[in-house]
């Protein structure tokens, strides 16, 4: 049971730019969360600094209050389930659990009925005398995951665990991390780059890019308001279509012209944004999924819009089509929905749902 | 007549090769070869005969040559014998006989000092081999410090006779014992009177067998019966002992010749009991600090007779061609320029020839070393009783076995050997 | 799969393969298995160099005569603690120097160039340049000892001191082999167990006993097995050094067999000792492979 707290941490590799820039981040005690972000943004960097297998280069790491800096990664009292699973090839699953409770000198028949209970959990039982590499990758995983239980750490850092394994397993195991988590209630750190995973798993998410943390939040905070257009492009697949365009003052009303259509933006919101059309320039999002093939009674916008490609997923049909500017978008619709590639459609985009970014600061230019 | 001319031609181009002849022998890394080399291009240019010589370490040679000298088509025309080796050259019948070509082309082989003759010449009557160069052992000793009348003084005082060129053994050890000192008085010894090699196998044999025969000892009686362990024996091997103890660096049972002859070049020993043709190298300021200081004179008693002989295996693809080479570089003159060059003379008259002695001035020493010399055993078996009586030496050299108890085996040893040689019955 | 057609594949591969390593298989029977029947026949007959013949069979004569050998067992004896001796302390030293060298980053090719010179010099020039520095008046070693005021060494000369010496240089000229073959097994092993054995608590020590050793277990036998076999075979520094001596101190087995075959002249004794040696080997190498190999 465990807070952990990162001040300012940084990590510097020789003379390169920073892996890990200054970041600050309270993870709760019992929380479950996940570090998301593409390969090399630093959050696995981060994770390896909190284990204590990175020196910190700048910054505070704290857990419970306690600087654990300087602090050897056998006192830090966490366990790590790493991506390859790293299991010890000459011991059997049994010594592979053993290992870290031997080290701490734990009594030997206390031992034994912790890993018979870890084992049970994880439906292991049957493997304790097999090595490491007479086990699937599936049940290495296990494995892997069980020597990091066995110990009862403070908390769990997870290095994604996930990502070796083939799809199915892959979502079987999602489900069993998230119940292990209900069960144990100890504070996990999960790195991945899969958002399927950080919008399943986590209490909150820890969106990293470059070194920097985007942003932090609840997964559904998090995706519906993304703090900037990074995360509004990161999250969810197909991501928020992203369309550069301008505002237009058209007597009281405003409007933003973006490729080839001219939105008309209701009343009550473009007060909302205030000052807003004192700017020219600005990005629209516009989520694949407020876009529909009805105008809701005329309440959506409508787009005049060529298909392009059709992607029919089975429970969804996504729609990539080009608007008349020449920008491709992508929608997501019924699944029965099919339309002609090349043919004219007409598509309507729910305005209310908007995000508007700053093309300059790449900020979401937040409604007041 | 046109079949005649095909013959005449096919003749012609089958018996003498129209290109230069080539012969190849192996040598020992020893000046004598470097000689050798050096005079070379006279030969070829008056015989039109290329000589390759394939230059080894003696350490390499033996096992180097067996396998040509075992096949039927050897890679060498000509080689150098040991004389450790003719017993077992001859006994296994890889020399050709040199008497038909001797007599053919009058070569004259009673220029040979009879002593070489008698050790890398004949065997049993059969010229086998022509000597190439001698290396009996002497002893090389410190001129400045025997000639200092200071020392003279002291040795004098201290033992009643004169300090003089030692002529019998007593005189040596005792000149031996004088000069081993502390020189500059730290409490160490740094002149020593004598280098010992007592190195196991053939260094420590070689110059023991100087200590045997100053002694008045000799390896068997006339009759092969061994006497390595006569009184004789045992005084030398006691004598030996008191060398390495007290007389010689220690170590010393461990040095072979290179070593031993460092320390002597060093300026650090009275003597040295080593083979002549070493003596040339205390001169050679580069590799000596005793440059004229040093005089050469045999071993009280007689030294050690060593020598090497010129011979052509059974094995060889140009007999004739070899023997040419052989007659060029056994001539007077051409023995007399390698004995200008430094060369161990084995022909009588060049240790007295006054253009050898007008730059060489010790040569005639020379040839009364080598006509005092005494012979090693040679048989069939001679390298193997090397090693076995040199294992036993160097027990007794270090202190390891008694001297009685060493030789005792070693008789044995040389016994067996003989036995199984059929040069005596059980 | 069609299990018929995978083996008229395999079968074709095999061919193929026999194809391929028919030359090689040649070249192996007549360097290797040629001159082992050659020996094991010849160690049955009084052949000898001045009589290189198979004529006279004398069954196990010559295995008679090298029990009768007066200092056999003494010289199999100073193999045996030369082996131990020169195998053992190069394997401390070559893990060390790899262990050292494994966590290095800069100059690594420098330091590599610094630990094989030794193994590239050949073993005769060894020998002499050691004798040369091990001159008991003249060398350097009793100078640089004597400049730390100790006595000078005998290192040749005193039967103790010569056996030791001659290890040492063996050790000198062959640890980095050991060394750069154990770096080499260091440098595949995975990274990952060791970050989890820190995170569970191992130290370093810990991690070099449960991890690296276990994981370098192959590795360690097949350089131990490989040095000892070479260390039997040892011959040139002890010829050029020491001719066995002082007395019998370093007198190892291959000089005695060469003595027989080149001294002694007697082919068909060095060939029964030579088979008797390769027994001893290959049982001895079997029973080390078994005992490292069941080692946990």
């Amino acid at each position: 049971m465990s807070e952990i707290t990162l001040r300012n941490v940084s990590k510097i590799y020789g003379s390169d730019d920073a892996a890990v820039n200054n970041i600050n981040l309270d993870i709760k005690d019992g929380e479950f969360m996940v570090l998301l972000g593409p390969s090399g943004c630093g959050k696995s960097t981060t994770l390896r600094m909190i284990a204590g297998l990175e020196s910190i280069t700048a910054g505070d790491i704290f857990i419970d209050g306690k600087l654990i800096n300087d602090i050897d990664p056998a006192e830090r009292d966490l366990a790590i389930v790493f991506q390859n699973y790293a299991l010890y090839p000459h011991m059997n699953v049994a010594a592979n659990l053993a290992f870290g409770l031997k080290l701490r000198k734990v009594p030997k028949d206390q031992i034994e009925s912790r890993i018979l209970k870890t084992a049970n959990t994880l439906g292991i039982s049957e493997l304790l005398t097999r090595r490491p590499r007479e086990l699937s990758g599936g049940q290495q995983q296990r494995v892997a995951l069980g020597r990091a239980m066995v110990r009862e750490p403070v908390a769990f850092l997870f290095d994604e665990p996930l990502s070796n394994l083939d799809a199915k397993l892959r979502a079987t195991m999602r489900t069993e991390l998230v119940k292990l988590h209900n069960d144990l209630g100890t504070t996990i750190i999960h790195v991945t780059h899969d958002q399927v995973e950080a919008m399943t798993m986590g209490d909150r998410i820890c969106i990293m890019r470059k070194g920097i943390i985007e942003q932090v939040g609840k997964p559904l905070e998090v995706y519906r308001n993304p703090a900037n257009i990074f995360v509004a492009g990161f999250l969810a697949s197909p991501p928020m279509n992203l369309i550069e365009g301008s505002f237009e003052q058209e007597g009281d009303s405003l409007k933003i012209e973006v490729s080839g259509i001219t939105l008309t933006i209701p009343a009550h919101f473009a007060n909302a944004y205030g000052n807003v059309h004192s700017r020219k320039d600005v990005i629209l999002g516009i989520r694949p999924e407020d876009i529909y093939t009805d105008s809701n009674d005329g309440r959506y916008t409508c787009m005049e819009t060529q298909v392009v490609a059709v992607e029919a997923l089975g429970p969804e049909t996504i729609m990539v089509v080009k608007l008349p500017g020449g920008k491709e978008i992508s929608a997501r619709l019924d699944r029965s929905f099919r339309a002609p590639i090349g043919s004219a459609l007409k598509l309507y985009a729910d305005i209310e749902r908007m995000h508007l970014f700053d093309p300059e600061t790449e900020k979401a230019i937040v409604a007041r | 007549m046109k079949r005649l001319l095909a013959v005449i031609i096919s003749i012609i181009f089958l018996s003498s090769p129209v290109k230069a002849e080539t012969i190849r022998l192996l040598m020992e890394t020893v000046p004598d070869t470097k000689y050798i080399q050096e005079l070379l291009p006279e030969f070829e240019k008056q015989t039109g005969i290329k000589v390759e010589m394939e230059v080894i370490s003696y350490n390499d040679m033996h096992a180097k040559l067996i396998p040509q000298l075992l096949s039927a088509k050897g890679s060498y025309d000509g080689i150098v014998v040991d004389f450790y080796w003719v017993g077992e050259f001859i006994k296994a019948g890889w020399l050709m006989p040199l008497d038909d070509l001797v007599q053919r082309d009058k070569f004259n082989t009673s220029v040979y000092v009879p002593k070489l003759t008698d050790l890398v010449g004949k065997v049993d009557g059969v010229q086998y081999m022509l000597p190439f160069y001698n290396y009996s052992m002497a002893v090389i000793y410190r001129k400045d410090l025997l000639e200092d009348p200071k020392e003279q003084a002291a040795f004098k005082a201290k033992y009643g006779i004169d300090l003089k060129v030692p002529t019998d053994w007593d005189e040596y050890w005792k000149q031996v014992e004088f000069f081993t000192r502390d020189t500059d008085n730290d409490g160490k010894k740094d002149l020593y009177g004598t280098v010992i090699q007592g190195q196991r196998g053939d260094c420590v044999s070689m110059q023991w067998a100087n200590f045997l025969y100053g002694m008045g000892g000799r390896f068997q009686d006339k009759d092969w019966n061994p006497t390595i362990n006569s009184d004789a024996g045992i005084k030398a091997m006691e004598a030996y002992r008191e060398a390495v103890v007290k007389f010689s660096p220690p170590g010393s049972e461990s040095f072979c010749f290179d070593e031993a002859a460092n320390v002597m070049a060093q300026g650090k020993a009275y003597s040295l009991q080593t083979f002549n043709i070493m003596f040339a190298g205390f001169d050679d300021p580069e590799s000596s600090k005793v440059v004229g200081k040093v005089g050469i004179t045999s071993n009280p008693g007689g030294g050690l007779n060593g020598g090497w002989g010129w011979a052509i295996p059974n094995s060889s693809q140009n007999k004739e061609a070899v023997w040419k080479f052989y007659q060029w570089v056994e001539s007077y003159e051409i023995a007399k320029k390698r004995a200008l060059l430094g060369g161990a003379p084995t022909q009588t008259r060049i240790f007295t020839d006054p253009d050898v002695i007008a730059k060489r001035p010790y040569y005639p020493i020379l040839g009364e070393i080598l006509a005092g010399s005494q012979d090693f055993p040679v048989f069939t078996y001679t390298t193997e009783l090397v090693e076995k009586m040199g294992l036993e030496f160097n027990l007794a050299a270090t202190g390891e076995k008694e001297p009685k108890a060493a030789l005792d085996a070693a008789n044995a040893a040389y016994r067996k050997l003989l036995i199984k040689d059929g040069k005596i019955s059980e | 799969m069609n299990t018929r057609a995978a083996s008229g594949l395999e079968r074709g591969d095999r061919r193929f393969g026999l194809m391929l390593t028919a030359p090689g298989l040649a070249v192996l029977f007549l360097v290797i298995i040629f001159p082992l029947l050659f020996a094991l026949i010849t160690s049955f007959f009084d052949y000898t160099l001045i009589n290189p013949n198979h004529d006279t069979f004398v069954g196990l004569d010559n295995y008679q005569e090298v029990l009768d050998e007066e200092y056999i067992l003494t010289s199999l004896w100073v193999t045996l603690k030369f082996v131990l001796a020169s195998v053992m302390i190069e394997f401390a030293i070559g893990f060390s120097v790899a262990l050292a060298l494994n966590s290095v980053t800069r100059f690594k090719n420098f330091y590599y160039l610094i630990l094989l010179a030794p193994l590239l010099i050949n073993p005769v020039v060894v020998g002499l340049l050691w004798r040369m520095i091990l001159h008991t008046e003249l060398g350097i070693a009793n100078y640089a000892i004597s400049l730390m005021n100790i006595d000078p060494v005998n290192w040749l000369g005193n039967a103790n001191a010569a056996f030791w010496t001659v290890v040492m240089v063996d050790i000198w000229h062959q640890f980095s082999f050991m060394a750069i073959l154990l770096l080499a097994g260091l440098a595949s092993l995975p990274r990952e167990p060791y970050e989890a054995a820190r995170v569970d608590g191992a130290s370093s020590f810990s991690c070099f006993i449960h991890i690296t050793l276990p994981l370098m277990r192959p590795v360690i036998i097949v350089a131990l097995l490989l040095r000892f076999v070479f260390a039997i075979k040892t011959f040139d520094i002890v010829f050029i050094m020491t001719k066995g001596g002082p007395g019998t101190a370093t007198d190892i087995i291959s000089y005695f067999i060469y003595r027989a075959a080149f001294f002694g002249l007697d082919i068909g004794r060095a060939s029964a000792m030579s088979i008797a040696l390769l027994l001893i080997v290959l049982a001895l190498t079997i029973y080390l492979y078994r005992y490292m190999t069941s080692l946990r």
